[in-house]
């Protein structure tokens, strides 16, 4: 008992400060204010923990401070985003984003035949670089003349805001089908599927292992095989499909939307792991500049893709209902009419908002605590954090670890995004924000801890909420007559405040190691 | 007797440091090899460059008849090398049976070795659930050992395991290391000579990144010269 308690002394400490602080706080307002407030942070908590996992798992492991994690998380707002606006669009881009990806379930095959040539390192640098070169403009001009449904950002009316707008209405303005014009169908899927290829083989070359690995590995060509398929399923049965998704109900779709989300920010990960971070193991200056360097391209590129106004998400009909029945008295209420709102005390808290992101938010912390202490896999992260020679030394391969972190951390980024965005919108600036808290958090909680991520996040969203709160409502300063009204620039001065005094006292975070 | 280890004439380079500058050691199947020489001679890092740990620039490593060098460390330790790095590296954050198992190359490999790590090892049997960090030094050498046990390993490289221990528990790990050559063969790095010599059929003395000699242990104990040339005490 007196072990634990000195151990966690700080830890300790920390939860009864938010104690007093919620005290004290409770009574400066209503309690559904109080109460509100509480759930507020909860939300935005949850949403900072998500990014700050992932940043927390990526940078314990492997040493990899990702400043472009920020930006893949508005990725995944807009991502999910377009599906969830715009089914034809994200079903007409299913069949090329297959194609692109066929060629590197070949790579493994691919290698037996690039291995079989010796070639100096410079030498197999350029060819490699060459080729992947080469087939990325290939599949860019083959994209270009490719169908693919889109928005128009130099006409209003029918631009990103206008697409939202109408959805948010459960009206949906005419979807476009999938008709090739510019180029035959035979040729734009022969053209992406070579691009493919060459890019693959490019790949192939540029892995430094020239051994031929193992037996011939017939489950990568059946998932070759299975990819070509479904990219030809999804052409011949386009519109079925877009018109399937846009029938069904929008809460469905908002699933698809996180799957695709999630998906999107896996494979981002794990291709940025294995070709851009992969060389710079051991340089972190490099790394900084970067991801600092993707984070910007990321950044201009959704500006080019879907404009630089920031739009509404619509939320899922689930949490949207406000006619009879509305706001909820119960939970049972609400389920049956679908309200936005719950009736609590004399206020009202937003389902969606208030109650689904936390609830989102503490299943993600436990899903992913579980699959660090219980899983084979956590204990090899959780061993590789401290001594990654010595966990490859007992025979187990840590790159593939290291490529699965960084893909977990960036999907659960791209998930936080696809969460966040029906309650905070999408704009073009939420990413580097939300960098911003998460980062603090971070820091408050002790950088490479992933119970210290949850708890920064915590801290972070209740400052940040409570200063909102009392932005509205006014503090009374004790033994004075002023009321103190903070204005919003105090809400992110405030997070910076509290991890300045965090750190004066707990150099290492909250709960970060000592050494 | 064939060997199952052959290294010959590795260069090895640490960053920019060309620390091992021509290093032979053939280790015999089935014996105990022992690594000497000075501090910083270059025994740790002849290790290392064998489980590919140091990127060895030259020469060839042989482990049961294939060439290893190059090839990534989880390869050549699937190959069936069990390494004890001096100071233990016991992971801080996993529990003592964590600490075992995650050493498992296939499925409830550690369930069929329980029983025998044990019997080697009986103190581990009661600390299975606290952090392996926790235990005395002993203990830990004992844990790092019997780690490297877990999976089936032909060879055994064991870094300076008599380090920081009390004369007591170093006549036991002794004992254990003799136990296991009867399975397995073990290349060890020693700086205490005494222990080296009590346990080693073989010898090779490295000084400077080179080796310098080699032969059986039996005559290095006779060569009084050498002793005092290479390791300065006798």
């Amino acid at each position: 008992m007196k072990i634990f308690l000195r151990k966690n002394s700080a830890l300790l400490i920390t939860l009864l400060i938010i104690l007093v602080f919620l005290i004290v706080s409770s009574r400066g307002m209503s309690t559904q204010d109080f109460y509100i407030t509480v759930l507020r942070s909860l939300s935005a908590g949850s949403v900072v923990f998500l990014v700050a996992a992932g940043f927390s798992l990526i940078f314990g492991l492997l040493d990899v401070l990702n400043l472009a994690h920020g930006t893949l998380y508005m990725i995944g707002a807009y991502v999910g985003w377009t599906v969830f606006v715009r089914p034809d669009t994200f079903v007409d881009l299913l069949a090329p984003a297959f194609l692109l990806l066929s060629g590197l379930t070949l790579t493994g095959v691919l290698k037996r035949f690039t291995g079989k040539f010796t070639l100096s390192t410079t030498a197999r640098r350029l060819i490699s670089w060459g080729m992947i070169a080469l087939g990325v403009a290939l599949a860019a001009l083959i994209l270009s003349r490719y169908p693919i449904a889109m928005w128009d950002l130099e006409n209003y009316t029918r631009g990103p805001v206008t697409f939202s707008f109408f959805a948010d209405k459960e009206m949906r303005l005419p979807l476009e089908h999938l008709s090739f014009e510019k180029i035959s169908p035979v040729l734009g899927i022969l053209g992406l599927l070579l691009s493919s290829l060459i890019y693959a083989s490019g790949i192939a070359l540029l892995g430094r292992e020239t051994r031929a690995v193992g037996k011939f590995n017939w489950r990568s060509i059946i998932l070759f095989i299975v990819l070509l398929a479904a990219a030809l399923l999804v052409i011949i049965f386009n519109t079925p499909l877009t018109e399937w998704l846009v029938k069904i109900d929008s809460t469905w779709l908002f699933l698809v939307a996180i799957i695709v989300a999630i998906a999107i920010g896996v494979g981002l990960g794990a291709g940025m792991e294995t070709t851009l971070i992969r060389p710079l193991y051991n340089r972190p200056i490099y790394q900084l500049m970067l991801t600092l360097g993707l984070s910007a391209i990321g950044v201009e590129m959704v500006q080019a893709i879907w404009g630089r106004p920031g739009f509404i998400m619509p939320r899922p009909s689930i949490v949207k209902g406000s006619g009879e029945g509305c706001p909820a008295t119960s939970l049972a209420g609400w389920l049956e009419n679908k309200c936005a709102t719950i009736q609590f005390f004399e206020g009202r808290i937003r389902v969606y908002d208030e109650i689904i992101i936390p609830v989102l938010g503490i299943i993600v912390l436990i899903a992913v605590w579980i699959l660090l202490k219980r899983t084979r896999i956590g204990m090899i992260i959780r061993a590789g954090v401290q001594d990654r020679a010595m966990v490859e030394a007992l025979g187990i391969n840590v790159r593939r670890i290291f490529t699965l972190v960084f893909a977990l951390g960036v999907g659960l980024a791209t998930f936080g995004g696809i969460l966040a965005a029906p309650s905070s919108g999408l704009n073009t600036g939420m990413g580097a924000s939300l960098q911003t808290s998460a980062l603090i958090a971070l820091a408050i909680g002790g950088l490479t801890s992933y119970p210290g991520a949850a708890l920064g996040s915590l801290l972070v969203g209740l400052v940040q909420q409570f200063i909102i709160k009392y932005g509205q409502i006014g503090i009374e300063i004790p033994f004075t007559d002023i009321i103190f009204k903070p204005s919003p620039p105090l809400v992110p001065a405030s997070t910076v405040l509290l991890m300045v005094i965090v750190l004066l006292f707990l150099p290492g975070g909250i709960m970060g190691k000592k050494d | 007797m064939s060997n199952i280890l052959e290294v010959s004439g590795i260069h090895t380079f640490i960053g920019q440091y060309h620390i091992l500058q021509g290093v032979d050691v053939t280790v015999p199947q089935g014996s105990i090899t022992a690594l000497l020489g000075r501090n910083g001679a270059g025994k740790t890092t002849t290790l290392k460059s064998i489980l590919g740990l140091a990127s060895v620039r030259e020469g060839k490593v042989i482990f049961d008849g294939r060439e290893v060098q190059g090839m990534p460390p989880y390869d050549i330790a699937a190959l069936g090398i069990g390494f004890v790095p001096e100071h233990r590296a016991i992971f801080r954050d996993l529990s003592v049976e964590e600490n075992l198992k995650i050493a498992e190359r296939s499925k409830g490999e550690y369930l069929r070795k329980r029983d025998f790590i044990f019997d080697l090892f009986p103190d581990l049997k009661r600390f299975l659930a606290i952090p392996g960090t926790r235990l005395s030094g002993g203990q830990q050498q004992m844990l790092s050992i019997a780690r490297a046990l877990v999976a089936d390993n032909k060879l055994l490289l064991i870094d300076e395991p008599s380090e920081g221990l009390a004369p007591v528990i170093i006549e036991n790990m002794m004992a254990v290391i003799r136990e296991l050559s009867k399975e397995s063969t073990v290349v060890l790095v020693e700086q205490n000579f005494l222990v080296a010599s009590k346990l080693a059929e073989h010898y090779v003395i490295i000084e400077e990144g080179r080796s310098m000699k080699n032969g059986k242990m039996q005559d290095l104990i006779a060569d009084k010269a050498t002793i005092h040339k290479y390791l300065g005490a006798a």
